[in-house]
């Protein structure tokens, strides 16, 4: 089944653009990345499914139904932006948010309890949100989206600003609410990250669709046409018109895309020949960074 | 609307518990007080001056009966208005005592010097010699006191007994009396005091929280919890509740304010009549009517303006930007306030009339044409009429305003984009 069904959605501001022609379905109990560079429309594509903003053309489906002032109940988003008041104590802000959302007070209050305990600020329930480290507060804020078990969940840059323990705790609590059933949509131009946790994917530029559909047949589409080596010696070999497109290094790895239809033991052997030694020789398919980045610019071109 | 409720309880806590609105609570009566025991003290202490005047009278006969007239006139608290220090008549050598009382104006010993002409009895005017121009304040006392004495000396002169002269000339103080539906009061300035006091509170009021709507607004958009708000309520339910939560605190605070001040006035009253028990012709009426329509139109006028600040809140992202932004609004409060003198004079012109319908206008001035002389019932209800219609269709515009302006920041938008902004779906 479908949680989002977005079908030829366009919006515009003034002259602007800013998602033209979008259509866009994603699986009940998917994670699902929405990527982009910055201005592709991410943030106006989100918003248009919390009902923040109201498409030009086109509509948009939320489990089957279209969106209504209700439907604002069904989503929990964590904006890109964070933000909650300051001089509230952070039980009062949950509860609020909560409420707002269609929880009952006295139900949005045990919630609150139970969730900052098990987040580790059960001591900061009643201290004003401005006393909080960011750390702290990006957790409160995480809180406020979820804590009305919300079937949709939207996740605009979840990690910025977190420490690694705390971003762990987060990416944590993201795959849980994914293994009882929740639909998350995930936006970020955190690669590595989409990579490890979205099954789905769907990039966007200048308001367009380039690419969409499940991560691994993307990544399938575009075959194993990448080597993952790991070498003692002159890197140098790899300079290979004809066979090698374009080298990316990190550190100790290094990935080398091949040219179409290039055999990769005609370069294990060159590299032998060279005198390098070979530790690591691996047929793979793209990252997915290359993928965006090589996209993105044949879209410019 | 169970969110719009959610929002308004949220928003009157958050401006309730505040030290800010304890300060003004407490702080707003005392300046009031303040104001009114200074400019008590300002009355009873200037008038307190006591002209010190010499007489010249030059036709030989009038100088005492009127410096008897003007020794009898008093000041409003009981002392004589005037003191006259000499009274020369019919002079030999008039130049030279002339020269002399110059001197002595000039000196400052004395204020001014009442010149009575030779031809005073057959309608020649008297002079008032003086340094200080400033006396004009006194100019009506002592023309009475003159053309007293001055009748008092025609009518001697036809002959009528001075015994009956007396009966003949008298001061009268005409009495005010006010004739309204509810029968005839006597007026001591009550009805301009109920209508000056009315009017300013409207005006401080709008001021006053309009702008804390401004700023509540803007709180939340720098703040940035704006993004989460407009997720879970759509933005003209957001609006309505911060609106009434602010009308809310707003009504809260006058609660406050009137229970003490008329606790206060009747304490003050009943210490009063404990000294004086005579005290008892001061009423002070405040008609229900008006305080239905004081009501009516704070709330309509509130509305109308707080929705105007509401939207300029949204659309700008900066304390700054947002002092500029809300000027014009500020300007038509205060021009509405402007007006206050002009309505005050002539309630019943017809550019009083017109000042009074005009929607950015009538909650302040035909509130104060309601205190002072209650208009025609057609022009309240057209007036209500037209600011109704006219705050439907602000609320409406500035809903669209802040609608779309809680989620841009940055530069502060022009007039034509805000305009755009109405356009959008």
């Amino acid at each position: 089944m479908e949680a989002v069904r977005v079908e030829n959605v366009t919006k515009r501001y003034g002259q602007v653009t800013a998602v033209s022609g979008l259509d866009l379905v994603v699986r009940k109990g998917s994670l699902f990345g929405l990527l982009g560079p910055n201005g592709a429309g991410k943030t106006t594509t989100l918003r248009m499914l919390l009902r923040m903003l109201v498409p030009d053309e086109g509509n948009i489906q939320l489990f089957g139904e279209p969106l209504t002032d209700n439907s604002q109940n069904l989503t929990g988003y964590l904006p890109e932006e964070r933000g909650l008041y300051p001089r509230m104590k952070v039980r009062d802000n949950l509860v609020f948010l909560a409420s707002l959302k269609g929880i009952s007070e006295a139900e949005a209050r045990i919630r609150a309890h139970s969730w900052l305990e098990r987040l580790e600020l059960g001591k900061w329930a009643d201290h004003k949100v401005i006393d909080l480290s960011k750390g702290m507060q990006q957790k409160v804020q995480f809180i406020a989206a979820i804590i009305h078990n919300p079937p949709l969940l939207i996740l605009d840059e979840p990690f910025a600003g977190l420490d690694p323990v705390n971003a762990t705790i987060v990416k944590d609590l993201m795959l849980g609410f994914k293994d009882q059933g929740t639909t998350v949509i995930l936006s970020t131009h955190r690669m590595e990250q989409v990579e490890m946790m979205c099954e789905s994917i769907c990039l966007i530029h200048a308001g367009r669709k380039v690419l969409d559909g499940e991560l691994k047949a993307i990544k399938k589409s575009y075959g194993k046409n990448t080597l993952r080596m790991e070498f003692e010696g002159d890197g140098n070999f790899l300079d290979l018109p004809g066979l090698i497109e374009k080298v990316n290094h990190y550190g100790e790895v290094v990935e080398a895309k091949l040219c179409p239809g290039a055999d990769p033991q005609e370069i294990l052997k060159l590299a032998i020949q060279r005198g390098v030694r070979v530790n690591r020789f691996e047929l793979v398919e793209p990252p997915l960074n290359d993928i965006f980045i090589e996209r993105v610019s044949q879209d410019h071109a | 609307m169970r969110k719009i409720w959610l929002v308004l309880k949220r928003e009157y806590r958050a401006h309730v518990m505040t030290k800010s609105f304890v300060i003004t609570t407490i702080a707003v009566p005392l300046v009031i007080v303040g104001m009114i025991v200074f400019q008590a003290f300002l009355n009873t202490s200037k008038p307190a001056h006591v002209e010190r005047i010499a007489i010249l009278d030059l036709s030989g006969n009038l100088g005492p009966s009127v410096a008897d007239a003007l020794t009898q006139k008093k000041l409003a608290n009981g002392r004589p208005a005037f003191d006259v220090e000499e009274v020369v008549e019919k002079p030999a050598d008039e130049q030279r005592v002339r020269q002399r009382l110059d001197e002595r104006v000039r000196t400052k010993e004395i204020d001014g010097i009442l010149l009575i002409p030779a031809g005073a009895l057959s309608g020649k005017n008297p002079e008032f010699l003086v340094n200080n121009p400033g006396v004009f304040e006194v100019m009506d006392t002592l023309n009475q006191a003159v053309s007293q004495s001055l009748i008092t000396e025609r009518l001697r002169n036809q002959g009528i007994p001075a015994k009956a002269l007396k009966s003949i000339v008298r001061d009268v103080d005409t009495q005010l009396v006010r004739v309204t539906a509810e029968g005839e009061t006597e007026e001591k300035g009550q009805t301009f005091g109920v209508a000056i006091g009315m009017t300013v509170i409207l005006y401080a009021a709008l001021l006053m929280y309009g702008v804390a709507t401004m700023r509540s607004v803007l709180e939340e958009k720098t703040g940035r919890v704006m993004e989460i708000l407009v997720s879970s309520v759509k933005p003209i339910y957001f609006m309505a509740g911060k609106i009434l939560g602010v009308a809310a605190v707003a009504l809260t605070q006058f609660m406050i304010w009137v229970i003490a001040a008329s606790l206060l006035a009747g304490y003050g009253i009943a210490m009063a009549r404990s000294f004086n028990p005579s005290l008892t012709g001061i009423t002070l009426h405040i008609p229900t009517s008006l305080l239905v329509y004081a009501v009516i139109y704070f709330e309509a006028g509130y509305l109308l303006f707080a929705s105007l600040y509401a939207a300029v809140g949204a659309m700008v992202s900066s304390e700054q930007d947002a002092q500029q932004a809300q000027m014009p609004i500020t300007l038509v409060v205060v021009a509405g306030f402007m007006m206050f003198g002009t309505v005050m004079r002539d309630p019943n012109s017809s550019l009083s009339i017109a000042l009074s319908l005009f929607p950015f206008f009538s909650p302040i001035l035909m509130i104060l044409r309601i205190a002072l002389q209650t208009p025609p019932f057609w022009q309240i209800a057209l007036s209500l009429g037209l600011l109704a219609g006219t705050t439907v269709a602000v609320v409406y515009g500035a809903a669209k305003i802040y609608r779309v302006g809680v989620l841009m920041y940055g530069k502060r938008p022009s007039l034509v984009e805000v305009l755009r902004w109405l356009r959008y779906s």
